[in-house]
């Protein structure tokens, strides 16, 4: 097995880029069109139901496919009888590991290298058998008609006694997925010797399920040899590339579509099996196959946010200088290698001015579905102990919280060997955020009174460790006779607002109006190459690759027109389809009366994404402020108010921007205080919760309406040529830490585990003497 | 690609003239003629179609059906109008929201039997032609969405709403909208949207 | 997706009752209990009843001096915002508010409210538990957090209604018809708790639907309420909750029901809480009383101790508020 513990989104490495960095266009200065308030350009689409998700397509003659999966914890599967099922009305298909000649005995992925539907089921789940049928229903009749033999093995689902001797083992070599992670610099011993308070604390993080809207799902049609596959995807190059080579056909065969797409937050950033039985049962019968999971195969199967659990030790002098800092965390893998402690210590390493650091991550093998990224992989988790703990060290040493965080700045990335930031705006969120808030008044005033329903505030910083973006990524920008603009890139609009931003910055260099430009997406067959939309970086990725092609557009044409009009390209400019001469803009003349253009009937710019810079780094920033109110007989917690300042360089729209911000704030919420799942440990290792029921999202009466969004617009000219830094997983990493802060600050109890709902909360006001 | 070139009524993309006959008159037409009353006679058998007729924005809609399928698989599989979705065929998100007779009910759990002769409104059937409603231009304006998979239904349930209740408080609008999931977390914008769409809807126009 | 079933709409009650009479044929009012029931093969449906049809169900009326019947198809909407019903049962009205979802509440009636079956992750999962026939309950030994503290016995669901507790406290009767007849049943002896059935919750017979709820006038003095505590804001079930129905003078506690909701298999009438009430002026020491009384035979199981401290929480504070209403 390879190990890939550190495994990013994206493979990093230098790739061939143009205009070469020293032919790089200036930073914007004033701009226009980027940074204002603007609505999305495909609004309509999205309101309308005309946009076309994955799941809605129907196609003549279209199968429908379901998946039997294994419903124990840990099994080896004797046989599967599918006789009765092939039988059954409108069946067409049946497939299992049985079949004869299993089509896809390779690894199915580089993530889970087991067969199709392999006779060891490590987790509750897995696949091991599939029909198309005529009609969903008829598919799930057979499904439920196959009989499959099965022996039960004994499983482990806790990770805190997998790695115990008599545990189960999943693996001949053990529970443990490779070697502990160490990492540390200084002298921990010292600091801690310097420290006039130290304080250790236990932590831990409940599971935490994906569950976009959209359940994950695909659409397969083969042509001849050549497979198209609609699939909800946060990248279509990458589902290309999986199903590609493990169906072994060459890329060019196979082509992925995903214009649209509900909700992934990591958990889409690769084909699952289903992806490739679709594919399958498609071609057995010769006809297109639908997918889609159902709601509960989504809780076992395509990815969660490992349980985490945290013990971290640090020390502090009376000035608030940090002296050391000691973390050990481990997480669930689940029963694959997957990334049960990525990033796990990342905050601890990096966001507080520390000398003294020290770190190790231990990832385990257990009975359950594997971890995929998701939303800030281990950011939430390491902040839910960080940031409780910076919170516990002002109160020991009677410093306000915000002003500790102030005094631990850093300008450069201690964990980069160093290497300074191309940008910091954490200070600028700690102290416009807290003004925001009203942060000192209302830290004074809230906690006050001896009613039993209590008031406090809490607040937590962050940044997410990366968030810059970077090559590869191509697009072109298709500037039509009539001065009309058709913009074509590969990435996938998740619902962040990707294609309303492009449009933007196309607008902004060619002076269109942004609802004006076509955009053709996320398609294999017919779009530019993009990376994944993960890891918030697909406006620092795209948003330069899209500026620089607009850019060679806008050359080309202005050379035609100054050509043309016998001007100095360098006097013109592009506005509202016309070129403007600098001196006489009288003489302004329409894109579609230049005869050049008429000639030619296309211009194509092409622009691919730049290198970062080579000596610096770029990260995100945030600080979040949040207002409970608990009520201490019942543990119940109203969250009253949130304001989140973050720097995430240039903001590109203002609208997409705050909402972002409010999703990652709800998604915080549901972390630290509804979500969890349940695994029946004791007795059978299945999942409990696998409905939207019994694992519980936050719904409109417990996000906050009250939520202000505080933008530290400060452009980042270093990091890439439109200034911008991730937003998506910043806005999620302080909030639970957050929440857990105003909690303490209400009541004197600290909630150290997830999720701070009453079931918690109440039973530990009840220990504290501070309950009913 | 993606058109299957089955019946959509109604939902040509804007700025393509096409048909704008059926959606025009739906959303005014809150009940139309009634196929069949709620309360007459039914029986089907279970591996059997039975035909049934549906009213759904205001069209009458004959079909065949079995018992067991739900409102949302007829909607969307067997007559194309993908504007309804489905997130857990439990009752558990939202997404699937519809009004029938008016009010906001969850499609993935009612039968299709179970609603002949009601009247069955889905986002397509918040059109005018070609043009959006003022609850569906509400949650453009105010962004009230991400990835856009739930917003039909929000959009749906903020209609049922508006309906019955043309001035809502926010801790009404929050209420009323708490059958929604929003996994994005959009949900400040969508109060915001409820209440841009109030606005929208007094002034008569979107 | 449902499994295969034949469909009937009746559309009298007459023909409903007879098509009904054996375990595999279910009688769908709202549907939302039913079809969840259905999709996770809790048990088998051969055919289905539908009641929507019946019209002679419907609706809400008023009856005698003050009190009303209630249709058993009126929707739990219907009856949350019904004027009668707020007007003198406030706790039925702010129980059905509290229930599920608005669209649920759009679609779910009152009848099917307080015949639904457990929601108990076990019952509903793919677990062959001692209620659906099997040899054990799950929640003995397993996850517990959502069980019951009180009544249980071999088998450990709580009740998941809101609308029967404030029923139960406000002395409803529900009429039951079947092929043998009517018969008029007191709602707290509509419940079967797990030590005389633990694979049935109510008195039904197969052949037997409820088709009205009773609640007759309420007494002078009498205020009501309903609090619910849960793990989020909507969707969910109580996992504690309280309904009161107390019969003050001056401040005074004349009589009144304390029932408990998430707390037992059952509406759970707490004799102990009413008991360290009634005849007494309902100040802060004796809410306290009545909250420790309600908990002084409950027993935790492994997850779900934290009741015991919510419940004694919930009852305190929602005395107190109806005291001083």
């Amino acid at each position: 097995m390879r190990d890939d513990r550190d495994r990013p989104y994206w493979i990093e490495g230098d790739v061939p880029h143009a205009p070469s960095p020293d032919q790089g266009p200036e930073p914007w200065g004033e701009t226009k069109v980027v940074g204002t308030k603007r609505p999305r350009v495909d609004g309509y689409e999205r309101v309308s139901g005309t946009a076309v998700y994955p799941t809605d397509i129907t196609l003549p003659h279209m199968l429908y496919g379901a998946i039997l999966r294994c419903p124990h914890a840990h099994a080896h599967v004797n046989a599967v009888d599918t006789s009765a099922a092939e039988t059954m009305p409108g069946v067409r298909a049946v497939l299992s590991g049985f079949t004869p000649d299993d089509p896809v005995t390779a690894p199915h992925s580089e993530f889970i290298r087991t067969r199709l539907f392999h006779p060891h089921c490590r987790y509750e789940g897995e696949t091991v058998a599939a029909v198309a049928a005529d009609t969903p229903y008829q598919a799930w009749d057979a499904v439920r008609a196959i009989r499959a033999e099965y022996d039960m093995l004994p499983f482990v689902s806790d990770e805190r006694r997998a790695l115990e001797d008599d545990a189960p083992k999943l693996y001949d070599e053990g529970n443990q997925v490779g070697d502990t992670q160490r990492y540390s610099r200084g002298d921990v011993e010292a600091g801690f010797a310097e420290a006039d308070v130290v304080l250790e604390q236990a932590y831990r993080t409940e599971c935490e399920i994906h569950t976009p809207m959209e359940p994950h799902g695909c659409v397969a049609r083969w042509d001849g040899d050549s497979l198209t596959v609609w699939e909800s995807t946060q990248g279509v190059y990458n589902i290309q590339n999986t199903v590609a080579a493990s169906l072994g056909l060459p890329l060019s065969k196979v082509r992925v579509i995903g214009h649209y797409m509900g909700g992934g937050f990591g958990a889409k950033l690769q084909p699952g099996k289903y992806t490739l039985i679709a594919s399958l049962l498609a071609k057995m019968t010769a006809r297109p196959v639908k997918l889609a999971l159902t709601r509960e195969e989504t809780y076992l199967a395509v990815g969660n946010r490992p349980p985490s659990n945290m013990w971290l030790k640090a020390g502090v002098k009376r000035d608030g200088t940090l002296t050391a800092l000691e973390y050990v965390g481990s997480g669930a893998s689940g029963a694959y290698r997957a990334g049960g402690v990525s990033l796990l210590d990342w905050q601890v390493r990096d966001l507080y001015t520390c000398a003294n650091v020290r770190t190790e991550l231990t990832n385990i093998f257990i009975n359950a579905g594997p971890a995929r990224p998701f939303r800030a992989p281990g950011h939430p988790q390491c902040s839910w102990a960080l940031e409780q703990m910076m919170d516990a060290l002002a109160d020991a040493i009677d410093m306000d919280p915000v002003a500790l965080r102030l005094k631990n700045i850093p300008t450069i990335s201690q964990a980069r060997d160093g290497r300074p930031y191309t940008t910091t705006g954490f200070r600028q969120c700690l102290e416009q955020g807290a003004e925001a808030f009203g942060w000192g008044e209302a830290r004074a005033t809230a906690a006050t009174g001896d009613e039993h329903i209590k008031r406090g505030v809490g607040m937590a910083g962050a940044l997410w460790g990366y968030g810059a973006g970077g090559p590869p990524s191509t697009a072109f920008v298709k500037v039509f006779a009539d001065g009309s603009v058709n913009l074509n890139m590969g990435a996938s609009d998740i619902g962040t607002g990707t294609k309303t931003v492009m449009a933007m910055v196309v607008a902004e260099e060619l002076g269109v109006d942004p609802d004006s430009v076509q955009i053709d997406h996320a398609d294999t067959g017919t779009t530019a190459y993009a990376t994944a939309s993960g890891g918030s970086k697909t406006v620092p990725t795209e948003s330069p690759t899209v500026r620089t092609a607009a850019l060679d557009a806008k050359r080309q044409i202005l050379a035609l027109a100054a050509e043309e009009l016998e001007l100095d390209a360098a006097s013109l400019s592009l506005q509202d389809g016309k070129v403007v001469p600098a001196g006489d803009p009288s003489q302004a003349k329409a894109l579609a009366e230049l005869r050049s253009l008429r000639r030619r009937r296309m211009i194509t710019g092409v622009g691919h994404r730049g290198p970062n810079p080579a000596d610096k780094v770029t990260c995100p920033f945030a600080a979040q402020f949040c207002e409970v109110e608990v009520n201490t007989k019942t543990g119940e917690v109203k969250v009253v108010r949130f304001v989140a300042a973050h720097d995430s360089g240039r903001v590109m729209n203002r609208l997409t921007y705050q909402n972002q911000v409010f999703g990652g704030i709800t998604m915080g919420i549901g972390l630290g205080m509804t979500e969890e799942r349940v695994l029946d440990g004791d007795q059978t290792g299945k999942m409990v919760n696998k409905n939207w029921h019994d694992y519980k999202l936050p719904t409109a009466l417990d996000a906050p309406a009250d939520m202000t969004c505080v933008p530290i617009d400060v452009p980042d000219p270093e990091a890439n040529i439109a200034g911008a830094k991730g937003i998506g997983e910043p806005a999620t990493v302080p909030t639970a830490a957050a929440l857990a802060n105003a909690i303490y600050h209400a009541t004197g109890v600290r909630i150290t585990e997830t999720p701070a709902s009453p079931v918690k909360l109440v039973q530990a006001l009840s220990d504290a003497g501070k309950g009913a | 690609m993606t058109h299957d070139g089955k019946d959509r009524e109604g939902i040509s993309r804007r700025g393509f003239l096409q048909s704008v006959g059926a959606s025009a008159l739906t959303a005014a037409a809150a009940r139309p003629a009634a196929a069949q009353p709620s309360g007459a006679k039914q029986s089907a058998e279970a591996d059997t179609l039975s035909r049934i007729t549906l009213v759904i924005n205001g069209r009458q809609r004959r079909m065949e059906v079995e018992p067991r399928w739900s409102l949302s698989y007829v909607l969307r599989e067997r007559l194309g109008l993908s504007g309804t979705k489905v997130g857990c065929e439990r009752g558990e998100c939202g997404a699937c929201t519809v009004l029938i007779d008016g009010v906001p009910r969850y499609a993935c759990m009612t039968l299709a039997v179970e609603v002949e002769g009601k009247a069955i409104t889905t986002v397509e059937g918040l059109m005018h032609g070609e043009q959006l409603g003022p609850t569906q231009q509400a949650f453009v304006e105010e962004d009230g969405y991400q990835c856009g998979y739930c917003t039909c239904g929000q959009i749906m349930a903020a209609e049922g709403l508006l309906r019955v209740e043309a001035d809502p408080s926010l801790d009404e609008v929050r209420k009323q909208m708490s059958g929604n999931l929003c996994r994005c977390g959009a949900y400040p914008h969508i109060f915001a949207a409820v209440q841009r769409a109030a606005e929208l809807r007094k002034g008569g126009a979107s | 997706m449902l499994p295969q079933f034949s469909y009937v709409r009746a559309t009298s009650l007459d023909e409903a009752l007879q098509h009904l009479g054996s375990e595999d044929v279910r009688p769908c009012a709202g549907g939302s209990d039913l079809l969840g029931c259905l999709r996770d093969e809790v048990f088998d449906c051969s055919k289905m009843v539908s009641l929507s049809g019946i019209e002679q169900l419907k609706g809400i009326e008023r009856i005698g001096d003050a009190g009303i019947r209630i249709g058993a198809l009126t929707t739990i909407a219907e009856v949350a915002s019904d004027p009668l019903i707020n007007r003198g049962f406030t706790a039925l009205a702010q129980a059905a508010a509290a229930v599920a979802s608005p669209q649920l509440r759009n679609q779910g009636t009152i009848g099917g409210n307080v015949c639904q079956k457990p929601r108990c992750w076990y019952y509903r999962g793919e677990f062959h538990c001692l209620r659906k026939g099997g040899g054990t309950c799950y929640a003995l030994a397993g996850e517990s957090q959502f069980h019951a503290v009180l009544g249980g016995a071999r088998c450990y669901i709580v009740h998941p209604s809101d609308t029967a507790p404030a029923l139960v406290a406000l002395g409803a009767s529900a009429r039951v018809t079947g092929s043998g007849g009517t018969r008029l049943v007191p709602l707290e002896e509509f419940y079967v708790p797990p030590s005389t059935d633990p694979q049935r919750e109510t008195v039904l017979e197969p052949d037997e639907i409820v088709t009205e709820l009773t609640l007759s006038a309420p007494a002078p003095g009498l205020r009501s309420s309903y609090r619910k505590v849960r793990a989020r804001g909507s969707w969910d079930f109580a996992l504690a909750g309280v309904a009161l129905a107390l019969q003050f003078d001056g401040a005074r506690v004349v009589a009144g029901r304390v029932v408990l909701s998430g707390a037992a298999p059952i509406p759970w009438r707490s004799a102990e809480a009413e008991a360290a009430i009634t005849g007494r002026q309902l100040d802060q020491a004796t809410a306290r009383a009545a909250a420790e009384a309600a908990m002084q035979d409950a027993v935790a199981l492994k997850r779900n101790g934290y009741k015991i401290p919510l419940f004694k929480g919930v009852i305190e504070e929602e005395l107190l508020k109806l005291a001083g209403a």
